[in-house]
Formats: structure tokens, sequence, C-alpha cells
């Protein structure tokens, strides 16, 4: 009886024993996943990166937009002056014209 | 020229005119393919040129405004002085009421209002009445009861040599007058490197035209001109200016001793059918408001004395604007008691009256290079310019690889090309350059 007790014991204890201790399966598992964390975090760094380089090329693109609607409504203010610099000459030498014409009517 | 007054046609014009309108009518619902073809609205339907009147008017008693006011489509090659001329209008008028339309060169297609309507201005109707503002004689005859009116534009003195005002009479008539060249006139000639003879004989080159009324006031005339084109315009050295077609019938119509009253009124209020206008033309700069203020208490006693309220935003407008015709002035009632007609329409004459002629391009003949200028539109003012000269002067534009000459010409030999380009030099300032062709 007290043999048997004894191998009980034993192997209760060595259950006990190896129970506390990770197995080699464990251990790979978890270093998997720590692997698969680490590739994680990079991809979200490289995808923080990547989405930062998209912000700053928006920014950019919007500063270059910006520019030639500036650019563009400069030209437009240049052509409404033109414009209405043209109809000032053209209005000038109508009222030119006509005031000649009307000395030519005297006697 | 007859002319009817549009509600005067003859009997026999209206039945074919209703006739033919009634099977149009009738024929339009069985043409199902018509559908669509026709405008939602027809438009009001336009009359011949010579339909309307424009120098001949009964005057009502009590009534003040005579006339009606057109509009014609600007046909191409059209100018305002030409169409100014057709319908007895001045040019300070034609272009006064189309405010921003090119005067030599308006655009085709487009359509002017034609004023021939007119106040007659404030003070006793005997004789002939000149409006200076207005630039236009009115010659007011006693038919027994009946007063009728005969109106003409005219062209009036500039602010150095203004039109004296007051009352004169008809002193003499001369068919065929002689010109003697004032000496101021000569002066100014001289000046310009064309002298004057001491005197004109009657022909193309005299200003006074074929007719002369002389005025009881010293060296003042009526007369016609050899520069239809002036007319409507301050040109003249104190005289008064007429078109030759109307000079002619003044001359006819006018005896010696008939009374002349001239005065200025650039504000002229005028009652018809119930209705109060106002017509406005700009001032002389030299005449300040002039008779603004008594055209502004007729206004107001107007008011008083009908119950009547007038639209006195409306009196701001045209006075401001200065379109230069009668504008109805009253608030308008909605129980369509008091209603203006709409202009009439008229159809473009085949042929203006007066309008320059240019005869075809020749190769065999002399020609004046006038001018070459980049903008095609500068190229057109300046030959309708120079074809409206009195004399006047033929001129075209020829167009080649974007730049446009303008030609003076033909002439039949090198002096008249000469004499047109010395006439050029001195009226318009023009380096003209004489060439064969």
């Amino acid at each position: 009886m007290k043999k048997v007790l004894l191998v009980f014991s034993v192997v209760f204890a060595l259950a006990i024993a190896f129970g506390g201790c990770a197995t080699k399966g464990d251990l790979e598992e978890a270093q998997a996943r720590e692997k698969a964390i680490a590739a994680k975090a990079d991809q979200a760094a490289q995808d923080a990166e990547e989405a930062k380089m998209a912000a700053d090329e928006a920014i950019m693109k919007a500063n270059e937009a910006v520019a030639r609607a500036e650019e563009a409504e400069k030209r437009a203010i240049e052509r409404e002056r033109i414009a209405a610099e043209k109809e000032r000459m053209a209005e000038e030498k109508a009222q030119k014209a006509e005031e000649a014409f009307q000395k030519s009517m005297k006697k | 020229m007859i002319r009817y007054p549009i509600n005067a046609l003859p009997g026999l014009y209206k039945k074919l005119h209703l006739t033919v309108l009634l099977m149009l009518i009738l024929s339009l619902p069985g043409c199902a393919d018509m559908q669509g073809l026709w405008p939602k609205s027809l438009p009001l339907p336009a009359y011949p040129a010579d339909r309307i009147e424009r120098n001949d008017f009964r005057v009502h008693q009590e009534e003040d405004v005579i006339g009606r006011l057109a509009s014609i489509r600007i046909k191409n090659g059209d100018t305002l002085p030409d169409i100014a001329r057709h319908f007895s209008l001045g040019i300070n008028t034609v272009s006064a009421a189309n405010p921003g339309v090119d005067i030599w060169v308006p655009v085709s297609g487009e359509r002017i209002l034609l004023p021939i309507s007119f106040t007659l201005p404030d003070t006793r109707r005997k004789g002939i009445v000149i409006n200076l503002a207005s630039m236009r004689l009115f010659y007011f005859k006693a038919d027994g009861k009946q007063m009728t009116v005969s109106t003409y534009p005219v062209g009036v003195g500039t602010a150095e040599r203004p039109t004296p005002m007051g009352k004169m009479y008809i002193s003499r008539k001369k068919f065929r007058p002689t010109w003697f060249v004032p000496a101021s006139i000569a002066a100014d000639h001289r000046k310009k490197g064309d002298p004057l003879p001491p005197k004109v004989p009657p022909g193309p080159l005299n200003p006074l035209g074929e007719h002369a009324l002389y005025l009881s006031r010293s060296t003042y005339l009526i007369h016609g001109t050899n520069k239809p084109a002036s007319i409507g315009l301050r040109a003249t050295n104190g005289c008064i200016r007429l078109y030759p077609e109307d000079v002619e019938r003044l001359y006819a119509n006018t005896p010696v001793k008939t009374p002349v009253k001239i005065v200025n009124q650039p504000y002229l209020v005028g009652q018809r059918d119930g209705m109060v206008y106002l017509e406005a033309h700009l001032p002389f700069k030299e005449s300040g408001t002039a008779n603004w203020k008594k055209a502004y208490a007729k206004l107001k006693k107007i008011e008083k004395k009908s119950g009547h309220a007038l639209d006195w935003k409306k009196i701001k407008q045209v006075v401001v604007e200065a379109r230069g015709y009668p504008v109805p002035v009253s608030l308008v009632l909605h129980d369509g008691g008091m209603r203006t007609a709409d202009p009439i329409k008229l159809w473009h004459p085949r042929k203006l009256y007066g309008q320059p002629e240019i005869p075809a391009f020749t190769t065999d003949a002399w020609y004046v290079l006038a001018a070459v200028l980049d903008d095609k539109v500068d190229a057109q003012r300046l030959a309708a310019i120079i074809n409206h000269q009195g004399p006047p002067i033929p001129a075209r534009v020829l167009t080649k690889d974007d730049r446009h000459r303008v030609l003076a010409g033909p002439f039949k030999d090198r002096r008249a090309a000469k004499k047109a380009a010395k006439r050029l030099k001195i009226d318009l300032e023009l380096d003209g350059v004489v060439f064969e062709t």
C-alpha cells in the first residue's frame, strides 16, 4: 500500500513539477506571436510612414493647386485688365473718330 | 412722298390683310407637320418703313406729345446717321435713344429704337419754333380750328458760336443761295491751310445747300446743307441747318414774315391721352440746368391739378438718362385706363434715303490710301466717316493678311485723288497716299 502511495505521490509530484514548465510548443507559439506582433508593428509603422508621406504629398499637391489657382487668378485679372484696357482704347478710338467727324462737319 | 398714318390704311388694304391672315390661321391646324415650326406666340406684325408719319402731325388741344416710337432692325452696312436721315431724325436723337450702339458700325440684326415722338416746346404755338436743346424745328399752322405742326431735325451753333435765342421772323428767302464767307470762318479756314474764296456759288461745295430762309436777326439763316450727317450736331456758326429734303419742304411752305422763336428747353413736359410725359435732353454745357425748375414746377402743378400721382423715381431716371424722347411718368393704374403704345416695328426699307453709295471697285482708277489699321471695326468706322463727309468721298475697307486698308475712291484722275487727299488731311487729319491701280 505504501509502495502504491509512494508511486502515486511521485507521479503526482512529477505531474505538478512538469505542469509548471512551458513546453517547446508553447515556446514556439509565443515566439510566433512575438514575430506577428513585431510584423504588425512594422506594418503599422510603415503604414503610418506611408500615410504621412501621402499626407505630405496631398499637402504639397494642395499647395501646388493653390499656387496654380493663384496664378490662374492673376492671369484672369491680367486678362480682365487687358480686356478693359482694350475696351477703353476702343472707346477712346471711337470717341476720337467721332470728335474728328464732328469737327469735319463744320463749315 | 405721301405717307399714310397706320390708322388710316385704305379699306381695301385692310380687307386683303385680314383675308390673308384668316386663311393662314385656318390652314395652320391642318398641317400636323408644321407644329413646332412656329414660335409659341407669333411676333407683332411689322410695317413698311414709309407707313409711319415722321414730319406732319395734328396737334390736339390740351396735348403736347406728337408721333410715336418705332423700331427697326439694323442691316449690314447701315450707320445711325443713315437711319436717322431716313426717318427725319437727328443723329443726336437716334444715338441718345440707343446708348451703347456704335454710331458708325452698329451690329447687324440689332433692333434699334426710332424716337419719332416729340414733346412740343413750352411756348406759343405759332409760326416756327426751334428748340435748340432737342435740335428740332416745329412749324405750327392753324387750319381752321385744327392745328397742325410740321417738324424737322436741325443742326445748331457750336458753344463758341451759338445760335441766338429769342423772337425773330423770316425776312427773305433764296433758292440756290450764294454763300458769302464770313470773316471769322475765312480766318478759321486760313489757319487750317484751306483758304476759302470770298463767296461760294451754288453747288456741291456750298454749305448753305439749295434753299435759304434768312432770319431778321442779321447774318443768321435757316438753310440746307452739303453735310447731311451734321443734322443733330452742334456744328454751325449759329445758323440752323436742315436736311436738304426737309429744307425744301420748309422753304416751299413758309412765307416771308413768318414769325420764328428760338428757345432752349432740354426738359419738356407734355400730356397725351391722360398720361403725363417727360422728355429730357442733355443740356448744353454752357446752359447749366436750363429750364429744369420750370419743368419741375409744371410736373408738380399737373400732379396737384389732376389728382393722379406721378412716378418721381421714374422722373429722376428720365432726367439722368436723357434719352431725348417723351417717357410716360404717370404712376401706372392697373385698370387699363392709361396705357402707352409699344414701339411699332418697321421693316427695313430696301434703301435708306440719302445713304451714301459707293461706286464699284475698279482697277483702272485713282485711289487714296487713307489708313491701314489692325482692327476691322476701326477701319469700317473710318470708311463710314469718310463716306459721310460733305460732299461725300466714297471709301471702302480692303482686308488682307489681318490688315485693313481704308481706300478712298475711285477717282477719275490724279488731280481728283489729290483733292480728296487734301480734304482728308484738312477735315480728318489723315495723311493719305495717292496711287493708281
